[in-house]
């Protein structure tokens, strides 16, 4: 299976061509929990995952609620 | 009622805690228990598989009555500030936010103009708008004319423990406001928090004083009883201060005194 690499969390990372960004959160195991996912400064909104494709040098980013004042 | 009104909505607590530093979750929502709040600040952070306790959103919307003010802390520049609020109120469904721009990792200071450029923009996109600010009262008040819900100047560093080392301008911002105005950094201990309260401010931002107490819950507790007490005090009406005694006891008549 071809694979493509994208910046996740800043980290690089390969993945199936043709993965969604839903695909890539199953695969990250985000899947679980509330979380806000923003691909090249683009916010992808829950609905928008399943059908929203990655391409080769995407910068993906995953962010959950932490601690902060 | 005297609530704290931030748009159309509107809060009994006059305290707002951070949840940063805190040795555990449990032991931050046990101090946000403590507290009573009804507003709580988080930040944004990467996912990690491997520190799924980091993600604060489940454990805090178990709490009943928590509205979420994100903020966009490790933003250094106006147009960070503001994609970190439409990410946290994709996350949140909050319409606050905490505007924190501050590049200088050192001091932490406020950048005032980037922070003023995001408040701008964000205020008119409607988000209700909370900007951590120097206590500048020129700011304050231009914050004020772009429609920021609040303005929270600092009364002194980040986690400094410095208490209201900014008091005699905090005093100006809040005598020119026409919005609340919230101190945000710096309070050690809840005599801090009452004498802002007592100056005049509208509500008080607490995190580091809480999360490094030996016992963050009883910290808590403590300062939304400090919190109380200052607002009360400020709307009962504190009396003015004289340069010379004055008796409070009859100093006539006394035994073997002559009428």
């Amino acid at each position: 299976m071809p694979f493509i690499q994208i910046a996740l969390n800043g980290q690089p990372q390969q993945i199936p061509e043709g993965s969604s960004v839903a695909d890539l959160l199953a695969l990250s195991g985000a899947d679980r929990q509330q979380v806000a996912v923003v691909v090249n400064e683009h916010i992808v909104r829950p609905d928008e995952r399943q059908g929203y494709p990655l391409h080769h040098n995407d910068q993906v980013d995953v962010l959950v609620f932490a601690g902060g004042g | 009622m005297d609530s704290l009104q931030l748009g159309s909505y509107s809060f009994s607590s006059r305290l707002i805690l951070g949840t940063g530093k805190f040795s555990s979750t449990r032991s931050m929502l046990e101090a946000v228990r403590s507290s009573g709040t009804q507003l709580v600040t988080v930040a944004l952070r990467r996912f990690n598989r491997n520190q799924a306790e980091d993600d604060l959103f489940g454990p805090l919307s178990e709490i009943g009555g928590i509205t979420l003010m994100p903020n966009t802390s490790g933003a250094a520049t106006a147009k960070e500030a503001i994609l970190a609020a439409h990410i946290s109120r994709e996350l949140s469904g909050s319409p606050f936010v905490k505007v924190e721009i501050h590049p200088n990792p050192h001091h932490l200071m406020p950048d005032p103009i980037e922070t003023y450029e995001a408040c701008k923009i964000l205020a008119a996109e409607g988000f209700l708008v909370m900007p951590y600010i120097p206590a500048d009262p020129v700011l304050a008040k231009r914050l004020e004319d772009v429609g920021c819900a609040s303005v929270m100047p600092l009364g002194s560093a980040i986690g400094s423990g410095q208490g209201l080392s900014t008091a005699a301008m905090l005093s100006i911002i809040i005598r020119e406001s026409g919005i609340p105005v919230i101190v945000d950094a710096g309070l050690r201990s809840p005599s801090e928090a009452c004498a802002a309260m007592e100056m005049g401010c509208e509500a008080v931002l607490v995190n580091s004083a809480v999360a490094v107490a030996r016992d963050p819950a009883a910290m808590a507790g403590a300062f939304a009883r400090a919190v109380e007490a200052g607002r009360q005090a400020s709307r009962a009406g504190i009396m003015p201060k004289s340069g010379t005694a004055v008796a409070t006891s009859p100093l006539t008549s006394f035994l073997g005194t002559a009428p």
